[in-house]
């Protein structure tokens, strides 16, 4: 609407005045993200300062009790725990599919070019499974009763007798990050092996005439190219990782026990679990908070380059 | 020489690297050509002993399987086409425009990217009760959008920024008018930018269950990951049938994909400017 005054208002030679192209070009994204989610997050903020539970439903309004749910949150020795095993979890993801995504997507210009397409269509087959569905079939595979791994490992000959992968936290965790690991590789791989194929060949070419080592070449010639792509699939994944909560939720049939509590689970929890909305959101900002600091110098990096 | 010695051993990387990666795919494709009896027993096989499509039958003709397949191709057809346009002049601005505000702008376009969904979701929904929007395929086209957007702004306009100004200002001084010259110059050479993003939000929008498990209620409203989801409750999962429907469910992204993916790898930027 506004755009079309504009158009009739403005003398006809600039119709549209240089300052507001910007604004209206980013006029219907704005609206998009401030219409779905400025109410949400707004309420997010709002709850977190107020006591909202069961009997709050009823009656349809929450007491305020200004910052009490971030204080008890902070008190709670659970809600540290959480926090260091979230982080460790984040950190051994992050790092375990990056280096196996660009690995991959290194090895993939080498390969075989008919290797390299089949290895190409599991990824995207990969990515294409309903993450619903793919997390079942890995729950399958490490389930007690059925699991294909135990009954793969006595076929082997090994005897290996019924097992509960998830009692021990570490087994579980491991498992449970496989998935995920797994899950994330197609992105990781398809889009370093990008590129890698965008590096101009010339180059190459003429670091090769100027008798550069394959891992010189890597070093001073593609890696620099590569660094923004890497500091972007890095800095998702993390924000991706931290918030894990499918995998764990569907691999522990939905009644995770505390010891496998991750920032998301644990909010989740104390939400629908426990009906304490209020210390759900305080815990949840909490967890944006954290995102934003360990991301901070990805977050500057991108911000000075949208500056540019 | 040496690129000889690597190659093998990179293709014996790839090789492990294709049965690591693609085993869960596997078992879901054989697991819906096996006959019930097969499926869940104590000593599963590696290859069917009797290749059966009673699984496919099943699952294509129960309620609702051709309504939701429908509805998710309406989500994902809608999504795709408003978040890429929507994100294109957002990039275009950002990318190649001076303005106040524009690092506020950057900034909450990274944010959202950092909200934890999982408590969003009772504002979202309350949200949406109000504007009359929950069990509609237009409430969560709205959503999907919503939280795609961030990822597919920035994308694009890391392809932007790879094109020289030097383009656009040639169409200008040629006589084209500012959107002319995006439009006939930009437009083509972004080409890969939107069909990578376009792949991004077909697959989040095609596979996503969460959001609109929460947001539709009607069955003929759901959406391939709802009415998959029926097939596991609380007497257990049964496999054959959906094994079937996923299997089917992912064929719509692989052929997208490939018909896509070469558009990406021949980069249609690389001889712009030498041209």
């Amino acid at each position: 609407m506004g755009r079309v005054t504009i158009l009739k208002g403005a003398p006809k030679k600039d119709r549209v005045p240089k300052k507001i192209w910007p604004y209206l070009l980013i006029a219907p994204s704005l609206f998009c993200l401030a219409l779905i989610l400025g109410f949400p997050v707004y309420r997010l903020f709002t709850l977190s300062l107020e006591q909202y539970g069961l009997r709050e439903i009823i009656a349809g309004k929450g007491t305020f009790v200004g910052l009490a749910n971030f204080s008890e949150t902070l008190q709670d020795p659970e809600f540290w725990q959480v926090l260091r095993r979230t982080l460790i979890f984040t950190f051994a993801m992050v790092s375990v599919s990056i280096v196996a995504g660009a690995f991959l997507a290194h090895l993939m210009m080498k390969m075989h070019k008919r290797i390299r397409w089949v290895l190409n269509g599991v990824l995207i087959l990969v990515w294409a499974m309903p993450q619903l569905v793919s997390i079942s079939v890995w729950r399958w595979l490490f389930s007690f009763d059925f699991s294909i791994v135990t009954a793969l490992i006595n076929s082997v000959g090994i005897d290996f007798p019924k097992h509960n992968y998830f009692v021990n936290t570490l087994s579980g965790f491991t498992i449970i990050g496989g998935s995920v690991a797994w899950g994330a590789l197609p992105f990781i791989t398809i889009s370093v092996y990008a590129a890698l194929t965008q590096v101009p060949k010339d180059l190459l070419e003429a670091a090769e005439i100027d008798g550069a080592t394959s891992r010189q070449k890597f070093r001073h010639v593609i890696f620099p190219m590569l660094l923004p792509v890497y500091v972007i699939l890095i800095s998702l994944s993390v924000i991706w990782d931290f918030q894990v909560f499918s995998h764990i939720w569907i691999f522990l049939e939905n009644r995770p026990g505390p010891e496998y509590f991750t920032m998301a689970v644990y909010a989740f929890q104390k939400s629908f679990g426990m009906s304490e909305y209020g210390m759900g959101a305080a815990i949840s900002l909490i967890m944006i908070f954290v995102l934003i600091s360990v991301t901070w110098y990805y977050l500057r990096q991108m911000m000075k380059m949208g500056d540019e | 020489m040496k690129t000889e010695k690597s190659s093998i051993s990179s293709n014996i990387s790839g090789v492990i690297a294709i049965i690591l990666m693609g085993f869960p795919v596997y078992w879901m494709i054989t697991t819906s050509l096996k006959p019930k009896d097969e499926i869940l027993t104590v000593n599963p096989t590696l290859i069917p002993h009797h290749l059966t499509f009673s699984n496919y039958i099943q699952a294509t003709t129960k309620d609702g399987f051709l309504q939701s397949l429908w509805n998710s191709v309406i989500v994902v057809f809608f999504t795709v086409i408003i978040s890429l346009a929507v994100a294109l002049f957002a990039s275009i601005a950002v990318a190649r425009m001076k303005f106040k505000g524009k690092q506020i702008y950057v900034a909450s376009i990274l944010l959202v990217q950092m909200l934890p969904l999982t408590a969003l979701l009772i504002p979202l929904f309350l949200l949406l009760t109000k504007l009359n929007l929950t069990d509609k395929l237009a409430g969560v086209i709205l959503t999907y959008v919503a939280f795609v957007l961030p990822f597919v702004v920035w994308t694009l306009r890391g392809f932007l920024v790879n094109i020289p100004t030097e383009l656009e200002e040639a169409a200008l001084v040629d006589g084209c008018t500012k959107p002319q010259a995006y439009r006939l110059v930009l437009f083509p050479l972004i080409a890969p930018g939107l069909v990578a993003t376009a792949i991004f939000a077909f697959i989040q929008a095609w596979n996503e269950f969460l959001l609109a498990y929460i947001l539709l209620s009607s069955p003929e409203k759901a959406t391939l990951p709802i009415w998959l989801a029926g097939y596991t409750n609380r007497f257990g999962t049964d496999w054959g049938p959906l094994m079937a429907g996923s299997t089917l469910a992912a064929i719509p992204v692989v052929i997208f994909f490939s018909l896509i993916q070469n558009r990406i790898a021949t980069g249609v930027t690389a001889g712009a400017v030498k041209g």
